[in-house]
């Protein structure tokens, strides 16, 4: 059984159907790619996996559990942690505060945080211990005090993948993580991705415009256009498919 | 008949509150304030221009465009001050300043004004134009009510067909786009703020007419509803807020009339949050998804 | 607990003690109004702060829960209240008779404010921005309109504090010991809601609530639980309200009322528990030590008000504490 499954997924908007019939299957521990042209439907089909959408037709399985429909924080839960296109932290907490609201998000409690037993201050110097090595590992322990919002644009995508991982999920999704990095920064992102797998045990689907980025990254590439599937394979035969190429050509471009 | 005569008022209050929040997205909450001096200004003006004593159309007509033309001017200030300066603040900020104004003309008219309620001149003698069964219908009513249809008639026609009118739709609905495009925003939202104060001068002129007992007060709870005819109408929605102040008008009347007076308040309260929980775009409005 | 927290309480205690003997000693009452009346205003705008400045949903009805709170606990105090206490009365001291009883009255206030709160929270909760600030709105003046309806509370006389069919029991109650402990752990208990990791949800939610919901916080939930807590602490103060003036009238929780704990929130700074303790005590004796100034006292409160908040849009603290750490980096 795959780690999430998605089958015959349609999602429309009033008249307009931004995914049609979609099915992906990701297995444990895999890194697919899900690329296309503007509006394929991409980051709708992470909305609706995320549950920040409801699908309006189709199943959403992920760990053989139905989830289609579910609220976001209740799939978070679940194990499923995202980053945003448009780079959403909390601007105006620190970025150790970022981490540490992810670590502790599904394990609340109001009251013990009132009364602040011996147990409490254990916990949260934990949590705190946590934060600062999962920082450290994603390359950010000097910003941990400062502000995320004024953070550098790079350093936030970091800070943001960082946030998801906190969340301690079995799938990550990213969604653009190398938008307007350059190339070194790109090459040391694939390798922390890369790197992440292993260390935390992912599984992770990535949006990403940038081909060659996705060729050495991932075992396994969707391509998705206007949300319809069109290809899927590894990166080498889906670069090579007509319809693949046809898509991005016809669009004006945009795969370098 | 006296519930569609205030809804003219209300509606005319509401669409300060509307235009504003439009082209700002700020709660004016000095708004019935301006109402109030409205009224005020008008009352002295009758004196001063010697109309108080003999009633007749020129009478209100000269006190009407007084009283439009003093608010205009302490809008104008208003915006200036206390409004501009926040312009890129936090958007908490003007809300404070608008409280704050609020307070101010509040009590700065009552040393100016005096705390003690006025008696509004009589600027058209009263009498009954029609009468059937239990409804009856005075000159006055129909004066308040054609003033205010009139005054809206004349904001739709400079909003749908004057290049004025047209930079506060294209602020309304996308400012920073309207900006690149060269249209003038800081002297659109001052005139917004202008024309929407005119408006209120106008409905607390009207207001003497039916309600001749003014006070500096008096701004508080009838500027309160008018934003509540504004919600009911869809906030931002120019015509909503019309057909949000009459509605808003009728219904106060009808259930003080019907049910309880001492409700009358809590109506449109309760009406507010019907309409929020229900539709809280309003009655004609859009709904906006968030983008993720 | 540990030791030097106990030490914190003791402490705490006994100047709250000696604050309860000494000030009616050395005060004339009316500065002693004002010194409670400061108190309660404190305990109002801190616990607003939790929905406004730490949750970033906007409210401006927090007065209709002072009300709830101040006429439940004056409505149980008359009614039922009175009677406990005297036969409190006839087995302790009296000052003890009186300990015992006030805790109850207090509780049943904030209680009542809380259940309003989830009533009013839940439906409200899910309108955002300004659309929430007018439903709250809206729902204050109901409550407070429904309130001038009732007879058994007064309606529109207003409603006294005083148990005509019990005597013995003095209900007005104006101990600074009481109104300053109940303020103290008010900002204990939010400030220790939110400044844990825990709490983060609150000021993730006020970040950004797709992001929060994406790391797991129930953004409804913890909405409804900053309005709820919010609420509890509104009724206190509204019960403190009631039993330390001893007379009660909708129109000391009119709009204008909710609009001056906006004031002290967004002035004090959004987010910070300092700062809406700083703008409540200044802004609550601002009016009354300007009362020299006869009728000029609100033209120029208000012209302060809006010169603040032109000079310090983010509000005299921003987001930041005062606090030790604070004061040790400013001394160096």
């Amino acid at each position: 059984m795959a780690l999430l499954e998605i089958e015959n997924l349609t999602v429309r908007f009033g008249g307009l159907t931004s995914i049609s019939k979609l099915d992906l299957a990701v297995e444990s521990g895999a890194i697919v790619a899900l690329i296309g042209p503007n509006g394929a439907g991409k980051t709708t089909a992470f909305n609706v996996v995320t549950g920040v959408y409801e699908p309006t037709e189709g199943s959403v399985r992920f760990e053989g559990r139905q989830i289609g429909g579910r609220p976001p924080h209740a799939i978070s839960q679940l194990g499923i942690a995202r980053t945003f296109q448009n780079v959403r932290l909390f601007r105006g907490l620190t970025a150790i505060e970022n981490v540490r609201a992810a670590l502790a998000a599904a394990r609340r409690s109001g009251s013990a945080d009132v009364l602040r037993p011996p147990r409490w201050r254990r916990r949260e110097a934990e949590l705190n211990e946590q934060a600062r090595s999962l920082l450290e590992r994603l390359g950010l322990a000097r910003e941990a005090d400062a502000a995320a919002g004024g953070l550098p644009y790079g350093e936030q995508r970091l800070l943001e993948i960082a946030r998801a991982i906190a969340t301690r999920p079995r799938l990550l999704l990213l969604d653009e993580p190398a938008a307007g990095m350059n190339p070194s920064e790109k090459q040391a992102l694939r390798e922390l991705v890369a790197r992440l797998r292993e260390e935390f045990g992912l599984s992770i689907v990535l949006i990403e415009h940038d081909v060659r980025f996705v060729m050495d990254l991932c075992e396994r590439v969707t391509v998705l256009d206007h949300g319809e599937k069109i290809a899927e394979g590894p990166p080498d035969t889906v670069r090579r498919d007509p319809r693949v190429i046809e898509a991005y050509l016809g669009t004006g471009g945009g795969a370098a | 008949m006296n519930g569609v005569a205030w809804g003219g008022i209300y509606a005319l209050i509401a669409l300060g509150y509307t235009m504003v929040y439009g082209v700002l997205k700020l709660i004016n909450f000095a708004h019935g304030e301006v109402y109030m001096v409205g009224a005020m200004t008008g009352y002295y003006a009758a004196h001063w221009l010697g109309v108080a004593g003999a009633p007749s159309l020129t009478g209100l007509v000269l006190t009407l465009g007084a009283s439009m033309i003093a608010c205009a001017l302490l809008a104008a200030l208003i915006e200036r001050v206390a409004y501009r300066p926040l312009r890129s603040a936090p958007r908490l900020a003007p809300l404070i300043t608008a409280i704050g104004v609020s307070l101010l003309l509040q009590n700065l008219g009552q040393i100016v004004f005096g705390a003690d309620p006025k008696f509004f001149p009589t600027l058209i003698e009263s009498r009954n134009v029609f009468e059937m069964g239990g409804l009856s219908v005075s000159n006055v009513q129909l004066t308040v009510l054609g003033t205010a249809l009139a005054l809206m008639a004349g904001l739709e026609l400079v909003v749908m067909r004057t290049r004025f009118g047209r930079a506060i739709r294209a602020v309304s609905f996308d400012a920073p786009a309207a900006a690149l495009m060269g249209v003038p925003v800081d002297r659109v939202i001052l005139g917004t703020f202008v024309v929407g104060a005119m408006l209120a001068a106008a409905a607390g002129v009207l207001v003497g007419l039916t309600n001749p007992k003014i006070e500096p007060l008096m701004g508080v709870l009838p500027g309160l509803k008018a934003f509540v005819a504004a919600v009911l109408g869809g906030i931002g929605n120019i015509p909503g807020a019309m057909v949000g102040g009459i509605l808003l008008g009728v219904i106060e009347t009808l259930v003080s009339g019907y049910l309880s007076s001492t409700y009358r308040d809590a109506i449109a309260f309760v009406l507010l949050i019907v309409i929020l929980l229900y539709r809280p775009t309003g009655l004609f409005g859009v709904s906006q998804t968030e983008k993720v | 607990m540990s030791r030097s927290g106990w030490i914190t309480v003791a402490a705490c205690a006994l100047v709250l003690l000696a604050l309860d003997v000494l000030l009616p000693r050395v005060l004339n009452p009316y500065y002693a109004t004002i010194v409670i009346r400061i108190g309660i205003a404190v305990i109002a705008a801190v616990s607003l702060q939790l929905v406004n400045g730490f949750t970033g949903q906007f409210s401006i009805g927090h007065a209709g829960f002072m009300a709830v709170g101040a006429y439940v606990s004056a409505a149980f105090s008359v009614y039922v209240g009175a009677g406990w206490l005297e036969a409190f009365a006839a087995v302790l001291p009296g000052p003890l008779a009186r300990v015992a009883y006030y805790p109850m009255a207090l509780a049943a206030g904030g209680v009542a404010a809380a259940v309003a709160g989830l009533v009013v929270g839940i439906p409200a909760l899910r309108l955002r921005g300004d659309y929430l600030a007018i439903a709250t709105l809206g729902f204050a003046e109901v409550i407070r309109i429904a309130i001038l309806n009732v007879d058994a509370v007064g309606g529109a006389r207003g409603f006294s504090v005083a148990a005509a069919d019990h005597p013995g029991a003095d209900l007005r109650f104006e101990g600074f010991g009481t109104v300053y402990a109940v303020a103290l752990v008010t900002i204990v208990v939010i400030s220790r809601l939110v400044y844990s990791s825990g709490g983060l949800s609150f000021r993730a939610v006020r970040e950004d609530e797709v992001a929060a919901a994406s790391i797991g916080v129930p953004a409804t939930r913890v909405k409804v639980e900053a309005f709820v807590v919010a609420s509890f602490f509104a009724g206190v103060a509204g019960a403190l309200f009631a039993h330390s003036e001893g007379y009660v009238h909708t129109n000391s929780f009119a709009f204008l009322r909710s609009f001056e704990l906006v004031v002290f929130v967004v002035l004090g700074g959004l987010g910070s528990i300092t700062g809406a303790v700083l703008a409540a005590a200044v802004l609550t004796a601002a009016p009354e030590l300007l009362r020299g100034l006869g009728e000029w006292r609100m033209v120029l409160y208000s012209l302060l008000l809006i010169v603040t908040m032109l000079v310090r849009p983010q509000g005299l603290l921003g987001t930041r504490e005062l606090g030790f750490d604070w004061l040790r980096r400013r001394l160096g």
